[in-house]
């Protein structure tokens, strides 16, 4: 297609590489085939004690030559291949050259003998560049061959040569008819009837083609739709006539629960959503996805109907999806096929088959039903915006040049704008505005000829991200206090949710996952924490770590609410250190209170507790329940960050510096053993009155000579007055109301 | 016949300075000699017998004793006490050697040590960071980013599904949407953060990972510009020149879509295995925003255009630290953790 073509494979893919599409690697062909020669065995003889024979075959060229030979086909007066290699020795006979497989040769995928052949015309060493496919989702032209040769001749300024002759296509009336129920889901079908058909394995060059891609020779029937279609990007398929009901093919909608067996042997239930092609009995083929197996090409086949459509992308892919059945056929369609192409292919195939199906004569015309095709719009391109956008400048010519060399028509309508021409393999989805035209002409004149630029840009402040500033600023706090950072994952299994006495119907859930145990999102961080110090308990006896990540609640409506959270856990396997983690909480968190709370199922009993802070509870201080780490003592601390982050920011308003001295005394309240000391310091300081500047815990005791079942709390307290010096009896007043209240309360005090 | 008196006592004194072995015996030499009571003392009560003459030189000569003494007490009392001193620094040695209590400094995760690294170079490129929700809408995630339903993009990018219709976000890409939603041209603007693919994990895949998008949108936006900011990311990322190349990628929602390499940073160029002896290494997609794409948002074409990217933040970490297994990134291992 591409006749001047002399680059080789690796320089080709580099080509490609930077100019069209990615490329995954090249892979060689056919090496055996540089040497090889077609050669006639003239004489066979066994070899004793061993199922290999000695042959004698002529090749050719290369004279008479004796090999041992394992094929059970070897036998005189076939023609198959020779491949010379060095002397060697096999079971006591010399052996000079190999005969060779098919699958050998890289020809064909026949392990079973030697190769039978009538030539080896169109077989020599060849290199296959592998696209990754991912490139070219939005080119349905590059899906063959013929499209990627013309990005090569256009990309190396070579001509291109068209494999498609429409005047082989038949005149005269259609030998069978064509009836469309929706021209949107099928834009176009065109078909040609066969008769005479011989059906044989195709010829070796075909052959090797198909296998040199990929694909598995079955006949020459079916290998020639295939060739077809990996050259032009034209899926098609070949129908047995004989085994149709009638002449009409109907493309309509499938009957909800009507019922396909397709080629690969599967049997389908098909929904009104499917498209299929049905002849007067029932569907014959899944449109633009698979044929039928009741119509299939067999070696009884002697006509043959041969269809090539073109049908709507997103039927293609939701039919194809929905049944979990991707061709080739599908893959290409769903790309968006030209339907203009849809004659090229036939006509393609009318050659292919006169030289691979010899005595094959056409029936009829040219069926061909479509929807009415409009040219699409020409789009204007300004070579000032082209400038602008690539920040290059390019010479008009050479714009005009690039743009016809990909068979796009360009004229200029005014000054300085083109008037640019989508060919019908490009305008289906790919190009249709003139930024799509920036592609083109940049990545052919090249994206390294580009300078790089700094633009020019208002200096200004960027908007803040207060939330993640104030995460990061969590996050160095935890740092700086021992504690490390971990990632967890998003997702959580059942079994975890419940040991959290979360309710697993109560997430949101994955309905593709991964695996069974990361079935929902995580609506707390708590276990992916949990999972981290079980982990880790089993090499450090003692860590601290933390993780900041997004609880995820479902809503009624809409998208779930994702709330950032933090969960700290220190780790030790003697000490409990939750009043560690207290403090660090503090520094967060100044002021706030560790209010004692009844205990989920996953915390200790007695080691439970909410924070509240600015008159909110934004979060938990707990000791993990025993049960649950069994090789230590982990405490942890659970906090919401949004609630947090909005409740701070306030202002920090300066008070002046008190001109006279205050005056300190202590307190010691005997109280039963487990009397929460902050009651009594909100007590106390209750009874202290608004001279009171600070209530700050000294120390508690317990035993002699206290009564057992008690403890005495001691409490400094600092009073003062931003007006005076508090006079002695003043201070002593303040100290008896407390006593005396206190006293009221039940409490005796140590004084 | 006096001043012989006082020269001697005054030597004698000074002899007893120097011999008095604590600061207690040095006291008792004050008080004998210069104390209240002390010799000198009572020499001068003596001295109403004198001639006035004689009284005042004696005045003087008693003067000069008692000064003398009194520096010889006080140099003696200054030497016990710098003794005393030392004896309690000598005293107070610590073995320095010994850790300090309490925990040590704990470590941020690689992740968000290169992350917060680009938070902090866009900000000072004029970009502002945003956030977007991890549970997506097909809208944002597909539709908005001209991939609509049934689009083979869709492909591209396998997505986990939950139940309700929504998705986990396969890219940070929906952030451009709300980024252009909510703030509007012209906008420079980067989202950092975590995306999901239905891929089976192993020591080089992840399901979930974490990307940061790039948008930038004002009225003359070329690949020019795009390629530049590229080049001070990359430069600064890796802190040494880097030759970057752009060649075509297909992503919908961006028209010119490039894929952009770099020189790799191993072999510098003659091609090594890290490299897979091409030269290069695939670092991230980019392109000029699809004008569909900013029609969707509320955005004239016409009158706006703009970049976009997408750069790989776990590749990034793991390139920079050479980690050679993605999975040690989400597992929590402290062991690992504790290198960052």
């Amino acid at each position: 297609m591409v006749p001047g073509l002399t680059e080789t494979a690796g320089p080709l893919e580099r080509l490609i590489t930077m100019k069209t599409a990615e490329c995954e690697g090249i892979e060689e062909t056919g090496a055996l085939l540089a040497e090889a020669c077609v050669a006639r065995v003239e004489s066979v003889e066994p070899i004793p004690g061993s199922h290999n024979v000695k042959a004698v075959v002529d090749a050719g060229p290369l004279g008479m030559k004796t090999v041992v030979c394992g094929a059970p086909n070897c036998r005189p007066g076939l023609l198959t291949a020779y491949v010379p290699l060095d002397k060697k020795v096999v079971q006591g006979v010399e052996s000079d050259g190999m005969l060779a497989s098919g699958a050998e040769l890289g020809i064909n995928r026949d392990h079973a003998g030697i190769v039978e052949l009538g030539s080896l015309e169109g077989c020599a060493p060849d290199a296959a560049i592998e696209i990754d496919n991912k490139s070219i989702t939005h080119r349905p032209d590059l899906w063959g061959h013929h499209g990627m040769a013309r990005e090569v001749a256009a990309i190396l300024g070579l001509e291109l040569t068209d494999p498609a002759r429409l005047d082989l296509l038949p005149q005269g009336p259609a030998a069978v008819t064509v009836r469309i129920e929706d021209f949107d889901l099928c834009p176009r079908y065109s078909a040609l009837v066969f008769e005479n058909v011989t059906v044989q394995p195709s010829p070796l060059w075909l052959q090797y083609r198909l296998t040199a891609i990929g694909l598995n020779p079955i006949n020459n029937i079916v290998d020639m739709t295939n060739f077809v279609m990996a050259e032009l990007a034209q899926p098609m398929h070949a129908f047995d006539a004989d085994l149709l009901h009638g002449d009409t093919i109907f493309i309509r909608a499938a009957k909800p629960g009507e019922a396909f067996r397709a080629l690969n042997g599967e049997s389908y239930t098909l929904e009104a959503s499917h498209l299929v092609i049905a002849d007067s009995a029932g569907a014959i083929a899944l449109a633009g996805v698979i044929g039928g197996g009741d119509s299939a090409i067999s070696e009884k086949t002697t006509r043959v109907v041969l269809e090539s459509a073109n049908f709507q992308a997103s039927s293609v892919r939701k039919t194809s999806s929905s049944l979990k059945l991707r061709t080739d056929a599908s893959m290409r369609f769903e790309k968006a096929q030209d339907p203009v192409n849809t004659v090229r292919g036939l006509a393609r195939a009318v050659e292919l088959l006169r030289e691979i199906s010899p005595g094959i004569r056409l029936v009829g015309g040219l069926a061909d039903e479509m929807r009415e095709m409009t040219a699409p719009p020409a789009i204007e391109l300004s070579l000032e915006w082209l400038e602008r956008k690539m920040g290059r400048a390019t010479e008009p010519s050479e714009v005009r040049r690039i743009l016809r060399s990909l068979a796009f028509g360009v004229s200029e309508a005014q000054p300085g704008v083109f008037s640019v021409t989508v060919p019908s393999w490009r305008a289906t989805k790919d190009v249709d505005i003139k930024d799509d035209l920036v592609e083109e002409v940049g990545r052919m004149v090249g994206y390294d000829s580009i300078t790089p630029r700094a633009p020019l840009l208002p200096a200004a402040v960027p908007p803040g991200n207060a939330a993640r500033r104030f995460q990061h600023d969590v996050r160095n706090l935890f740092v700086d206090n021992g504690f490390t950072e971990v990632y967890n994952y998003s997702f959580l299994s059942e079994e975890a949710a419940r040991a959290f006495g979360l309710d697993p119907a109560a997430h949101i859930r994955v309905t593709n996952p991964i695996a069974s145990n990361q079935e929902l999102m995580r609506a707390s961080l708590l276990p992916g924490i949990w999972k981290n110090i079980t982990g880790n308990a089993r090499h450090r006896e003692s860590f601290r770590l933390f993780e900041i990540g997004l609880e995820i609640h479902r809503r009624e409506q809409g998208l779930p609410e994702e709330i950032p959270h933090l969960v700290a856990a220190l780790y030790d396997r003697q000490d409990g250190g939750i009043f560690e983690l207290k403090r660090v909480a503090e520094c967060l968190l100044p002021g706030a209170r560790t209010v004692p709370a009844e205990a989920r199922d996953y915390e200790h009993a007695a080691r439970a507790a909410e924070i509240h802070w600015k008159g909110a509870v934004v979060g938990r201080l707990f000791e993990l329940h025993p049960r649950m780490v069994d090789t230590g003592r982990a405490a942890i601390l659970d906090l919401d960050l949004r609630l947090i982050e909005s409740l701070s920011g306030e202002r920090t308003k300066y008070t002046p510096i008190r001109r006279y001295p205050s005056s300190a005394f202590d307190l010691s309240v005997i109280a039963p053993l487990r009397e929460q000391a902050g009651k009594l310091e909100g007590a106390i300081a209750g009874f202290a009155g608004p001279l009171l500047e600070a209530i700050q815990f000294v120390r508690q005791y317990s035993g002699p000579p206290l009564v057992e079942g008690t403890k005495s709390v001691s409490f400094r307290l600092t009073v003062g007055s931003p007006e005076r010096t508090l006079s002695s009896e003043e201070i002593a007043a303040i100290r008896t109301t407390i006593i005396e209240r206190m006293r009221d309360l039940g409490y005796e005090l140590r004084v | 016949m006096l001043d012989e008196s006082i020269q001697e006592l005054a030597s004698r004194c000074l002899a007893r300075i120097a011999a008095a072995g604590s600061p207690e015996a040095l006291e008792a030499v004050r008080v004998d000699a210069v104390g209240r009571k002390g010799a000198l003392a009572e020499i001068s009560k003596g001295m109403g017998k004198l001639t006035p003459e004689e009284r005042k030189r004696i005045g003087q000569v008693l003067n000069a004793a008692k000064q003398q003494l009194e520096a010889a007490l006080d140099a003696r009392k200054q030497e016990f006490g710098d003794a005393a001193l030392r004896a309690r620094l000598d005293a107070e040695w610590v073995d320095l050697t010994l850790p300090a209590p309490g925990p040590r400094r704990g470590h941020l995760h690689p992740i968000t040590r290169i992350q917060r690294e680009l938070e902090d170079l866009f900000v000072s490129l004029g970009f502002t960071v945003l956030d977007g929700p991890e549970v997506e809408t097909e809208y944002y995630n597909f539709d908005a980013l001209n991939m609509p339903p049934d689009h083979p993009a869709r492909d591209m990018q396998d997505t986990f599904w939950l139940d309700g219709g929504n998705l986990l976000r396969t890219h940070t890409s929906p952030v451009q949407v709300r980024g252009m939603e909510h703030l509007g041209p012209p906008l420079r603007m980067i989202a950092p953060g975590r995306v999901f693919r239905n891929e089976s994990v192993d020591a080089s895949h992840e399901h979930t990972f974490y990307q940061l998008e790039g948008m930038m949108i004002d009225r003359d936006v070329s690949v020019a510009h795009l390629l530049y900011f590229m080049k001070t990311l990359l430069t600064a990322i890796f802190q040494r020149d880097v030759t970057v190349r752009l060649r075509p990628g297909y992503f919908p929602f961006v028209e010119p879509g490039f894929e952009l390499d770099i020189r790799c940073l191993i072999c510098g160029g003659p091609g090594c295995p890290v490299c897979k002896h091409s030269g290069w290494v695939e670092l991230l997609p980019c392109g000029l925003v699809n004008p569909n794409v900013l029609r969707i948002s509320g955005i004239d074409p016409e009158k706006w255009g703009g970049f976009a990217f997408g750069l790989g933040l776990t590749r990034l970490v793991m390139m920079r630290y050479g980690i050679d297994d993605i999975r040690h990134l989400q597992g929590g291992d402290l062991r690992f953790l504790e290198q960052f």
